[in-house]
């Protein structure tokens, strides 16, 4: 990592000492400087400096591997089964591991139930052809519901929950961490990597990640909103981070906004089967805008479809192509219906339309 | 002229151009014969000191003439052929494909295809040379973990069957026989690949590369995947950040002219307020524009991907429509026409069985 200290570079005493006295400490201070400031710091000639330069770029580049390597590499454990069977299919396996998956959608859409299926899958033992490892649920919003967990468990896998045993394994091995600010959400996160090791964790979940950013930080007064963008970018860095350094998927969640202007053209409309908005200029999109979509490796899309159906999405994926499923919510978690699979033309995911409950049907208003 | 550059021009330590100076060495002229003993003599400076100056002067003033003539430049550009993308449009917008030699950058949306060119372009530049390709290795700089390996087995997978049906076509045993050492395997074995997790080891990689290239002489590719994610964030200076973003585009500059190879960047967009609405921009703003020599943007319009060359030395600013399929970048093809070669590798979009 870039803090690495100058004196473990393999530099020479001599020269360690006076960079120290320049304020030069780490890799990152000596590489930030340039050239001439290097002779003037160091007083030492052009070719003995490339050499200096070199060794400490020597201490802190990442090691090369072939595409070959990796893929040997990742051959045993690449992709996390969604158990939505033909989600697992177009995904290659899963939710990619060393990746960040977004699940996007609007309130009530089940984006928690999502999150909280994946951690009961996460973990089963590996002979289920799971992780067999413990979950990281970092719950901004307070809506995690240690009951639903074990609803969920004793639905989906009735054998394997029946024993009072295994269903204390599953609530030992899920940790949820209830964190209300940015500031201690990125703490936390820094800190994470112990916990990682120690409690064997094999899938870190953030429900959700645009909660905090959206309260803290607004156009007008607070934080600006050119800080809520370096806050994301460096938040994604270090679950990038994570993900990849201990090969285990992360997947947070996002909320929607309204944007106006520009909207899809009225053929996208029609054709994505996407809702046409009560008002003539807004529609509604996943939130945190630009930037934030180009930090998710996958972006699932959660909408409301008709009645108890809702629909999911592959918005944006390496590997995926723009898919759609339709699943409902039952005791089991998320379930696919075996119908409604199919394609759909997709457009830039930073602005894909999503449809959301417009109103309450009529029956249940009539109902009450 | 040389001879009477100062010295104060040259990188020395300003330590020992004081002692130079002192002692009255203020020209390359006065350098001219004096042995590093009479030097350390005369000045003070250590004999291993005087001995690196001496060396480091004439190296310079003995440079070779850079000038070369137009005529010897076309003639290098038309040895090189370009890396084609598989898009037959958006490689005639390119004038054959991505230019060796030169800095190439791909802007665009999230989701557009900036990591699928990428992964096309490793796989293409690997193609034999009896087909037209450049069989050289790729350097690709990954900063952002969108790298799938899964994903460029699907590309490397459709570039090897295209070429078994060209080679089908012909004849030739040279053809076969290099067609035989076209395997996925080696394809995958020749990209060199780099996660760099911070600013300060993309620096150190790009530092080094050009001793990783003397290793590998036959690589003809680096890719940066991409440049400006780790320059978001962290920056509370942002002279620093111009600083070592232009320090880094002049060494891949310098790589890309002294080892012939292509350099293709990508970088990622972001808002900015523009009069009352919004527009999308290269996220490191207009200075960094300065660094690539030819500059395509890819963006959506509905639900159609669009290349736009926004900037080159030598083509005309054009658009065309491509498409993102299962074996990578393509050409966009009318419908009709796919669904009734179903086998065909121009298969429609991105479309998949689902069962």
């Amino acid at each position: 990592m870039s803090n690495k200290k100058l004196r473990r570079a393999g530099l020479s005493k001599d020269i360690t000492e006076r960079l120290a006295v320049n304020n030069v400490f780490t890799c990152k201070d000596f590489l930030s400087k340039n050239n001439l400031e290097l002779l003037k710091l160091l007083g030492l000639g052009y070719y003995s400096l490339q050499n200096v330069v070199k060794t400490c770029c020597k201490a802190c580049v990442p090691e090369p591997v072939t595409a070959l390597e990796l893929l040997e590499r990742r051959k045993s454990k690449n992709f996390f089964k969604t158990t939505l069977p033909d989600l697992d299919i177009v995904l290659h396996g899963g939710i990619p591991m060393g990746t960040v998956t977004e699940i996007a959608g609007p309130s009530g859409c089940g984006k928690t139930q999502f999150c909280v299926m994946l951690s009961v899958v996460a973990t089963l033992p590996a002979n289920m052809g799971s992780l067999d490892g413990c979950v990281m649920y970092i719950d901004t919003e307070s809506a995690f519901s240690a009951e639903r967990l074990v609803q969920v468990a004793q639905c989906k896998y009735p054998e394997y929950f029946s024993q009072e045993d295994s269903l204390l394994q599953l609530t030992r091995s899920i940790f949820v961490d209830v964190q209300q600010t940015c500031s201690s959400l990125i703490k936390r996160l820094t800190s994470l990597e112990e916990e990682i090791i120690s409690k064997k964790i094999k899938l870190i979940v953030v429900d959700s990640i645009a909660s905090l950013v959206r309260k803290e930080y607004s156009g007008s007064g607070g934080k600006s909103l050119i800080d809520r963008t370096n806050f994301l970018s460096q938040q994604a860095a270090i679950l990038k981070y994570l993900a990849e350094v201990f090969c285990i998927p992360v997947v947070v969640t996002n909320q929607i906004t309204t944007r106006f202007g520009q909207n899809p053209t009225p053929s996208d409309l029609e054709e994505g089967g996407e809702i046409v908005p009560e008002t003539d200029s807004g529609y509604v999109t996943a939130a945190l805008g630009n930037t934030w979509s180009h930090n998710v490796n996958t972006r699932l899309i959660l909408q409301y479809l008709e009645g108890q159906k809702r629909q999911v999405l592959v918005a944006k994926s390496p590997v995926a192509p723009f898919t759609s499923f339709t699943y409902t919510i039952q005791d089991t978690g998320i379930v696919q219906e075996v119908d409604g699979a199919g394609h759909y033309h997709g457009t830039d995911p930073g602005i894909q339309n999503i449809r959301v409950r417009l109103s309450l049907p009529l029956e249940y208003a009539t109902k009450k | 002229m040389q001879s009477q550059r100062t010295l104060s021009t040259f990188p020395i330590a300003p330590v020992h151009k004081t002692k130079l100076c002192a002692a009255g060495f203020l020209t390359v002229e006065d350098l001219k014969d004096i042995k590093p003993s009479g030097l350390s003599k005369e000045t003070g400076i250590g004999l291993e000191e005087c001995l690196e100056i001496i060396k480091l002067v004439n190296d310079d003033t003995t440079k070779k003439s850079t000038v070369k003539s137009a005529f010897d430049i076309l003639q290098q550009e038309q040895t090189l052929p370009p890396i084609i993308t598989f898009s037959e449009q958006i490689d005639a917008m390119l004038g054959g494909g991505v230019p060796l030699c030169k800095i190439t950058e791909f802007c665009g949306a999230p989701g557009i295809g900036k990591t699928q060119m990428c992964m096309q372009l490793s796989v293409d530049v690997q193609i034999p040379e009896c087909f037209g390709g450049l069989d050289g290795e790729v350097v690709y700089i990954d900063t952002e973990g969108s790298f799938i390996v899964e994903r460029l087995v699907d590309i490397t997978t459709a570039t090897i069957q295209h070429c078994q049906q060209i080679s089908q076509m012909e004849s030739d045993d040279e053809t076969k026989s290099s067609m035989s050492e076209f395997t996925a395997e080696k394809v995958l074995s020749r990209i060199h690949y780099y996660r760099c997790h911070d600013y300060v080891e993309l620096l150190a990689t790009v530092h080094l590369l050009p001793d990783f290239i003397k290793d590998h002489p036959k690589v003809r590719l680096v890719v940066v995947d991409s440049i400006a994610f780790h320059f978001r964030y962290d920056f509370d200076d942002f002279s620093l950040r111009t600083r070592l973003l232009t320090s880094m585009a002049q060494s891949f500059i310098k790589l890309a002219t002294e080892y012939k190879i292509a350099v293709v960047l990508t970088q990622m967009t972001t808002k900015v307020k523009h009069g009352g609405s919004s527009q999308l921009v290269p996220a490191l703003g207009e200075s960094w524009g300065h660094a690539s020599t030819v500059r395509v943007i890819l963006y959506w319009e509905g639900q159609q991907r669009y290349a736009w060359l926004y900037k080159s030395p030598s083509k005309k600013e054009s658009t065309v429509p491509y498409q993102v399929t299962m074996g990578g970048i393509r050409d966009i093809v009318d419908s009709h026409d796919c669904d009734k070669t179903e086998n065909n590798l121009q298969q429609p979009a991105k479309r998949q069985r689902v069962t």
